[in-house]
């Protein structure tokens, strides 16, 4: 489904990016950097309004020619970004919502494990697993 | 945000001007050359009007016109193709760069602080700013707001560049000058001829160009005067006859050129021109091909505008033949189309040509009637002809303004007239959509509409434009249409009364349709600028940075690049801040600019982007981008800078591929290469690969390790291999001050520092360090290669700084100068000054990917002095993994350096120490070279690795003094003195070579049947002992004390295992001196460290008891030994050796002992010559009798000597006296006790201090008590081993030694005080002394000795005599050196019960209890008489005996031992 997944952390320098290998990871890293202006933009213009009931999930970022960007924030901020493919079209709101519930969830997983130091690049397998599990369904 | 010198407004009203074309006589033009300027360009400068202007609207409303500008070009000004206009473009963007050493701009955007100008260039890259100077350059500067003007420049640029179209006025030319020379003959002729020449070129239909607005052009009429030249006269005259001619409107007479002559070259002339002509480029065309040729080198991808291509395509001369044809070509056309052949040609201008000076004939009074000219010009004859146009137009339309617009369509159809647009003829039909002849009412409109637009009247020019718009779109006449609503919109945006709401869509829709439909991008283009402009005017940003951004296409990438760079600008500037954004736009602009040529934007985006992806983590970015900035920089001849990106790239923990890396690499190594050549002879470059651990440099001082030569093996010493263990340094520094102490006589100089051969971080390194001069010294450094491609270091080697010294003389010697080889390393000649310092080179050293590898650099200083050492240096390399290209990579390597700095420890010691951070020196590079020295070398022969414990075996030692300067002052202080001696001073030290002495015993045997003891009277201090202490220092005897150069000494070492089974490392620690006193050294030692493998042998245990037998039987010496008191020891041997090969059997050979008091006697257990054999897990027991030494009472010299008595079991008597086996036995081990009081010092201190006077008594008491159990008895046991080796059957010997103390208490050659040390606990508490200063009841019980004497067996005729009665004799000895007071108690006490079972009752007869009191050692005999009813067996051992000490005033009497049985037996006969 995605081809890019990134988990930014709250200080915005990236604690995970993963995308697809057959295509160039810069342009990844370009995107994903730029669509966290998006997120903070939303951010802060949600935040205010409804401090608590702010949801987390942020919608579509921005759309560019060939990718559609969402956006996902942790109350701790911590940013989830998946980079989707424009010609999936397919791709309902509800299963970008679903990625990154589970995402989050793993997150979670991650963030409990104690020997995993807050602020460090994610290096769980269990998290991989599950990142290119969602980034397998797609191709 | 890209802000712009001049408003909004501003900028669209000069975007559309009216047009003046200019026709000038070849005469006029000539005037004009004087300046250097054509017409047109002499009046660039004054086309802004300052004043107001009025006219009237057809309402008759007046008008204000205000800042009007006009534009004047030659009438055959044609506009560039679009080749040209592309040059030109970016030949106005790259001259215009942001200007230097303005102060930056900073921009703050949430977190971000950015810094948008020149300096930013600089500024962001990571390395150089570091915060401190961002944070005061943001708090020193204001808040600026970025300006682009090189933006700026290309939009003017494009915006005159643009070509005069069909679809609109604006740029169609509204009035024509025609100028004539008052020097001509008949000026009015030549007036008549240009006037034709102007209809010619309108009207012909020759020339599609230039473009006219109306039919009847205004015809301005201008006699040019040339004052300095001409006949004022005549020009006025002239002039008055013009004026009859076109009317006083239509005429004007210019006066220029009054400065005569040359002008001063002080006066100062405002040059207005040089702004408004085409600037020559920054760069010359010959150094952009230069870059260009470079950067195909390094790059395929950036080829973009080759600027070199583009200026020989527009050389001069092609001008000419290359005219278009659409242009007018008439005999004018030289002379009028200069104007543009000279801004070609002043694109073109080589470097070479001087700057002209333009405006040299004109004086300030001449501008002023330029000035005066144009404003008559446009009020007078420009503004009044618009105003009749106007009208005109009006007019028409008005007259047409009945018919409806329905029925007026409605006509066209039916009668098909000329105004309708010809649908049906397809060639008319362009891309755009229809054509309308020019009479077309439409047109007419839009005719109107421009009209008023030109002259500010925006409100009837929208209506205008808004009417047009609706006719152009029922015709479906897109490209006509598209621009009635562009420029609708605009004039509903510069309306200033009534705003409307701007349309934004209009603008959108014209941009959509000029774009596809019309397929033309200039004006899409035209129009995106303009929209872009007003919406971030109205702060409408994020609309204004779509449209940009769409703008942005494949066909041309400088537009792309400046419209993104736009609308990053857009971004930044947003109510909150994009930055990433704005970051990311960047780079896609500075990518676009690099593609377009532009190199120095693109830097400079990239640079602005860096600002924002630095140190946040990004590191793929980041890294692109610097890799960017990299490759742009040394495009643009920045090496530094480029060097300075790539070494980022390296340096940071990157993530890219190996391949990605080594691509890195190789072009970091290029352009490295680049840098350095010019600068060869200069100092070198630091290079910032590998990695180099400064703080983990090590230095070494002194040779290489030797390996073993055969037998020989060389002391360990030190060497860099040895890690640093902060333990051994310690023991190491220790044993060095205890062996300076002895060599010092006891004293250790204040400042006595440990001798350090090794310096690393762990080492104090306050001091200089020294070195001796022709010794080497190895410095260690520390490589990490942080990439995944291995790097090829080639001809390494150290960079050193030294000066010379001479310590001989005195005050510090004469400094001599400073030589470094820095020159020399730089030119590879790294070896050039080995005469003074022999430097080594590493032809190789590859250090591998992501390795951490050290390199060892050797110096050897052939002089005295200071050297220090300053860095490396070498070759950066890499290796191709494929061979194809080797003879490429082979040459990629660059020459630097790197350099070893060190900083020292943090000191924390005072207050300010410890409140700012401050460093120590470190000055372990530093080293001062000392004059020779001698240098010790030392080889072991035959030293074993393994031994059983207590073994003996003897080996030799070499000491060779390798140095050229005698040696004296030989000691050896160690860990182990009890593991080794040299033989004592009694020793007879002939010097068997080591082969002849392999199958000899250690020992020194005689042949001797097994006897008595032989005794032996040895004093200590034969064998170097002197006091209490072990001795850890030995002096080695040298002959004549000295070692002289190249001289080798070899001497017997007799090595004992150690007690204890394991592994033992023994430290051995030699020390030398040199014969003349080194101020800098005064000494100098070697190290060894064995490594000795125990393995078990046999455990001796021995106890000793007092024998009861009675004295008196024996002779009379002996009754004299008895009587001073004799024991019985007995010794368990156990072979507790466990390794199944090797040791069959050990053979108990002797028993020695050594005591000042006691020595064994005689042997009681094994008797005859049978020497014990114990097999594996075999125990034995030996016993023997010891007796007070004979000489006890002799001279207090005695006292102090040892008596050794040998009892050997075999036929060989092993004498104990003599070296090796006194010597071990003087080095043994401490006894146990003293050691146990050691550990618990504490304790024993707090005790001391606890002791009253009051005790005293008691103390003495336990003294007294428990001398008279004290026991100082050494058993020395001599054991063979027979051992399996190889097939080949060993003996090994050995001695153990076991230290007996007390009587009755066992003692055991492995002590046992481990497993007692661990348990102990450390106490602070004084522990309460009672049981202690109280002798124990056990000590108590050995005060009196008791024995009974009487007669085995006795017969008695009970029959006869019913009671037997037999003389007891109670033999009392005292043993201690007390009075002792005893009771005995005869009562029979039948506690225990199984006494009554087993002997049958008895009684003492007569007194039943006694009381004595004993002298020190008196013996004393009780008679009793025993009294035995029956026959039996009776034990008469009941009587108890308590003893006191006499002096203590308490009662504290103790029963001593029960003696053991005392049977009798009664016979009944």
């Amino acid at each position: 489904m995605a081809v890019c997944v990134a988990v930014i952390a709250k200080e915005n320098y990236p604690l995970y990016i993963r995308s697809v290998p057959s295509q160039s990871e810069l342009k990844f890293h370009y995107t994903v950097h730029t669509s966290l202006d998006v997120v903070e933009e939303k951010i802060s213009t949600a935040g205010k309004a409804m401090a608590e009931q702010r949801e987390l999930y942020l919608g579509l970022l921005y759309p560019t020619e060939d990718y559609k960007v969402y956006g996902y924030v942790t109350n701790s901020k911590v940013k989830f970004v998946i980079v989707v493919d424009s010609s999936n079209t397919s791709l309902r709101d509800n299963e970008i919502r679903s990625m990154f519930r589970k995402l989050h969830n793993s997150f979670t997983d991650v963030m409990c494990n104690p020997f995993y130091n807050p602020g460090d690049p994610i290096q769980s397998r269990a998290f991989d697993s599950m990142v290119s599990a969602m980034m397998v369904q797609s191709s | 945000m890209a802000q712009c010198a001049q408003s909004v407004q501003e900028f669209i009203q000069d975007s559309f001007v009216p047009m003046v074309s200019v026709l000038c006589s070849e005469d006029a033009e000539r005037v004009t050359r004087k300046n250097n300027l054509s017409f047109p360009e002499l009046l660039r400068p004054f086309c802004r009007l300052t004043s107001e202007g009025h006219l009237r609207d057809p309402n008759n409303q007046v008008v204000v016109v205000k800042g009007l500008r006009i534009s004047v070009t030659g009438v055959n000004t044609r506009s560039p193709n679009s080749g040209e206009v592309r040059k030109l473009l970016s030949q106005a963007v790259s001259g215009c760069q942001p200007p230097e050493g303005l102060p930056a701009n900073v921009i703050t955007a949430g977190d971000y602080d950015l810094n948008i100008s020149d300096r930013s260039v600089k500024a962001s890259v990571p390395w150089y700013s570091d915060w401190k100077e961002m944070l005061t350059q943001l708090s020193s500067s204001k808040y600026y707001t970025a300006t682009t003007p090189w933006f700026e420049a290309y939009r003017e640029n494009f915006l005159q560049s643009m070509p005069a179209s069909d679809h609109e006025f604006l740029n169609h030319y509204l009035a024509c000058m025609l100028v004539v020379s008052s020097r001509e003959a008949v000026p009015t002729e030549q007036f008549l001829k240009l006037s034709q020449e102007q209809h010619r070129i309108q009207h012909s239909g020759e020339y599609t160009y230039p473009k006219w607005f109306i039919p009847n052009t205004l015809k301005y009429y201008v006699l040019l005067h040339d004052i300095s030249d001409g006949d004022e006269q005549r020009a006025d005259s002239v002039y008055e006859d013009m004026k009859q001619r076109y009317g006083t409107q239509g005429c004007y007479l210019l006066k220029i050129n009054s400065r005569t002559g040359a002008a001063g070259p002080d006066e100062q002339m405002p040059d207005p021109w040089s702004q408004y002509l085409q600037k020559t480029n920054i760069h010359s065309p010959y150094e952009e091909g230069v870059l260009n040729n470079v950067e195909n080198n390094i790059s395929s991808e950036v080829d973009g505008l080759d600027l070199s291509d583009v200026v020989s395509e527009i050389h001069p001369l092609k001008l000419e033949q290359s005219a278009d044809p659409g242009f007018p070509g008439n005999p004018s056309k030289a002379v009028n189309s200069a104007d543009t052949a000279r801004t070609q040609k002043q694109g073109s201008v080589t470097p070479g040509a001087a700057p002209t000076a333009h405006g040299a004939c004109l004086t300030l009074n001449d501008h002023d009637r330029i000035r005066q000219f144009i404003q008559e010009f446009t009020f007078r004859g420009l503004l009044p002809h618009i105003e009749k146009n106007i009208r005109q137009l009006n007019d028409q339309l008005v007259s047409r303004k009945g018919l409806s617009r329905s029925l007026f369509s409605a006509t066209k159809k039916w009668f098909g007239g000329g105004k309708v647009p010809e649908k049906s003829i397809a060639e008319l039909k362009n891309t755009a959509g229809l054509l309308y002849p020019p009479e077309a009412p439409e047109l007419q409109i839009r005719k109107m509409a421009d009209l008023c637009f030109l002259v500010q009247h925006y409100e009837l020019a929208y209506s205008c434009y808004h009417t047009a718009k609706k006719d152009f779109l029922s015709d479906q006449a897109m490209l006509y249409a598209a621009g009635s609503l562009e420029m609708a919109a605009v004039s509903a945006f510069l309306q200033s009364g009534a705003p409307r709401p701007y349309p934004a869509h209009y603008m959108e829709t014209a941009i959509q349709t000029y774009r596809d439909v019309c397929k033309n991008m200039v004006l899409a283009e035209r129009c995106a600028l303009l929209s872009a402009e007003v919406l971030k005017s109205q702060a409408k940003y994020s609309d204004a940075a779509t449209l940009l951004i769409k703008m942005t296409s494949e066909d041309s990438d400088l537009r792309s690049a400046l419209l993104l760079e736009q609308a990053a600008h857009c971004f930044i500037n947003m109510r909150s801040p994009m930055v990433r954004k704005f970051a990311f736009h960047m780079i896609l602009s500075g990518h676009r600019y690099s593609k377009a040529g532009q190199k120095r934007h693109a830097l400079r985006c990239y640079c602005q982007a860096m600002q924002v992806y630095k140190g946040k983590g990004w590191t793929l970015a980041e890294d692109h981008i610097n890799f960017t900035i990299g490759r742009q920089s040394f495009t643009l001849r920045q090496p530094e800078n480029a060097v300075a990106a790539f070494r980022h790239i390296l340096i940071n923990d990157s993530k890219q591929t190996a391949t990605q890396q080594s691509a890195f690499l190789r072009e970091y190594l290029y352009v490295y290469k680049s840098l350095s050549q010019p600068s060869n002879e200069g100092s070198l470059p630091q290079l910032p690969l590998p990695c180099v651990h400064s703080a983990q440099t090590r230095v070494f001082f002194g040779h290489e390790p030797r390996l073993a030569e055969g037998e020989k093996q060389a002391a360990t010493h030190v060497w860099l291999d040895q890690e640093f263990d902060q333990e051994q340094a310690q023991l190491w520094a220790e044993l060095e001050e205890q062996v300076v102490a002895v060599a010092n006589r006891g004293s250790v100089h204040i400042s006595f520092q440990p001798t350090q051969y090794c310096l690393s971080s762990h080492t104090e390194n306050l001091r200089y360090p020294f070195a001796v001069v022709e010794e080497p010294m190895f410095v260690e450094v520390v490589f990490r290669n942080p990439l995944k491609v291995p790097l090829v270091l080639s001809d390494l080697s150290l960079l050193w700084k030294f000066t010379t010294k001479d310590f001989s003389k005195p005050q510090g010697g004469t400094t001599g100068e400073t030589i470094t080889n820095e020159k020399e390393a730089a030119a590879g000649k790294a070896t050039a000054l080995n005469d003074i310092i022999s430097t080594e080179v590493i032809p190789e050293f590859t250090v591998g990917l992501e390795e951490t590898k050290v390199a060892r650099l050797k110096l050897l200083p052939h002089k005295t002095g200071e050297l220090h050492v300053l860095g490396i240096v070498y070759n950066l390399g890499t290796r191709e993994e494929d061979n194809s290209a080797s003879e490429a990579s082979q040459l990629m390597f660059v020459r630097g350096r790197q350099d070893l700095e060190i900083q020292g420890p943090r000191l924390n010691v005072t207050k300010e120490e410890k409140t700012s951070v401050r460093h120590g020196p470190d000055r372990r590079l530093d080293p001062i070279i000392t004059p020779p020295m001698p240098l010790l070398e030392v080889f072991f022969i035959n030293f074993p690795t393994g031994l059983l414990c207590g073994e003996i075996r003897k080996a030799w030692v070499e000491f060779v003094n390798v140095s050229a300067v005698p040696l004296a002052g030989l000691r050896v202080a160690s860990t182990h003195p009890e593991f080794f001696t040299f033989g004592s001073a009694t020793a007879d030290l002939t010097p068997v070579t080591p082969t002849a002495a392999e199958h000899c015993s250690a020992y020194k045997t005689m042949v001797t049947p097994p006897s008595d003891a032989a005794v032996t009277l040895v004093s200590p201090a034969a064998f170097g002992i002197t006091g209490d202490n072990r001795p850890t220092v030995v002096e080695i005897p040298l002959t004549g004390g000295v070692l002289g150069p190249g001289e080798a000494l070899q001497i017997p070492l007799w090595l004992r295992g150690p007690d204890r089974e394991g592994v033992h490392e023994i430290s051995f620690l030699f020390y030398y001196e040199g014969l003349e006193k080194n101020a800098k050294l005064g000494h100098r030692v070697l190290r060894h460290k064995a490594v000795i493998c125990a393995s078990r042998s046999l455990s001796v245990r021995a106890t000793a008891c007092r024998s009861n037998t009675l004295p008196g039987r024996g002779k009379r010496d002996e009754r004299e030994e008895e009587r001073s008191g004799s024991m019985l020891v007995f010794v368990d041997v156990e072979n507790i050796n466990t390794s199944e090969a090797g040791v069959r059997e050990f053979h108990i050979v002797q028993v020695s002992s050594s005591s000042r008091q006691w020595r064994l006697h005689k042997c009681i257990n094994p008797a005859g010559d049978k020497d014990s054999k114990l097999a594996s897990r075999e125990r034995g027991k030996l016993c023997f009798r010891a007796t007070r030494c004979r000489t006890q009472e002799a001279t207090s010299d005695a006292l102090e000597k040892y008596t050794f008595a040998d009892l050997n079991l075999g036929n060989e008597q092993i004498v104990s006296s003599t070296t090796p086996c006194a010597d071990f036995f003087f080095r043994r081990g401490p006894p146990s006790e003293p050691r146990k009081g050691g550990v618990i010092t504490v304790g024993g201190l707090l005790r001391r201090q606890s002791l009253t006077p009051a005790n005293s008594t008691d103390d003495s008491m336990t003294s007294i008590v428990r001398k008279c159990s004290e026991v100082e008895l050494d058993i020395i046991v001599l054991w063979k081993a027979y051992v399996v080796e190889d097939n080949k059957q060993l003996i090994l010997e050995g001695q153990l030694h076991v230290a007996l103390q007390t009587i009755g208490k066992e003692a055991c050659s492995l002590s046992q005080k481990e497993e007692a040390q661990e348990m102990v606990l450390l106490k602070f508490k004084p522990d309460l002394p009672p049981p202690a200063s109280r002798p124990s009841l056990e000590q108590l019980s050995h005060l009196i000795k008791t024995c009974l004497h009487y007669p085995e067996s006795y017969d008695h005729p009970f029959p006869q005599k019913s009671l037997c009665m037999v003389p007891v004799t109670l033999t009392l000895s005292n043993c201690s050196l007390a009075q002792v007071d005893v009771i005995i108690d005869l009562r029979h006490k039948t506690t225990s019960p199984e006494s009554l079972e087993v002997h049958g009752s008895f009684t003492w007869l007569g007194q039943t209890q006694y009381k004595l009191q004993l002298r020190p050692q008196e013996v004393h005999g009780l008679s009793l008489k025993a009294c035995f009813f029956q026959a039996g067996v009776y034990n008469l051992g009941t009587p108890r005996v308590f003893a006191k000490l006499a002096q203590s005033g308490t009662m504290c009497e103790t029963s001593q031992q029960s003696a053991m049985p005392a049977l009798i037996i009664i016979n009944s006969v």
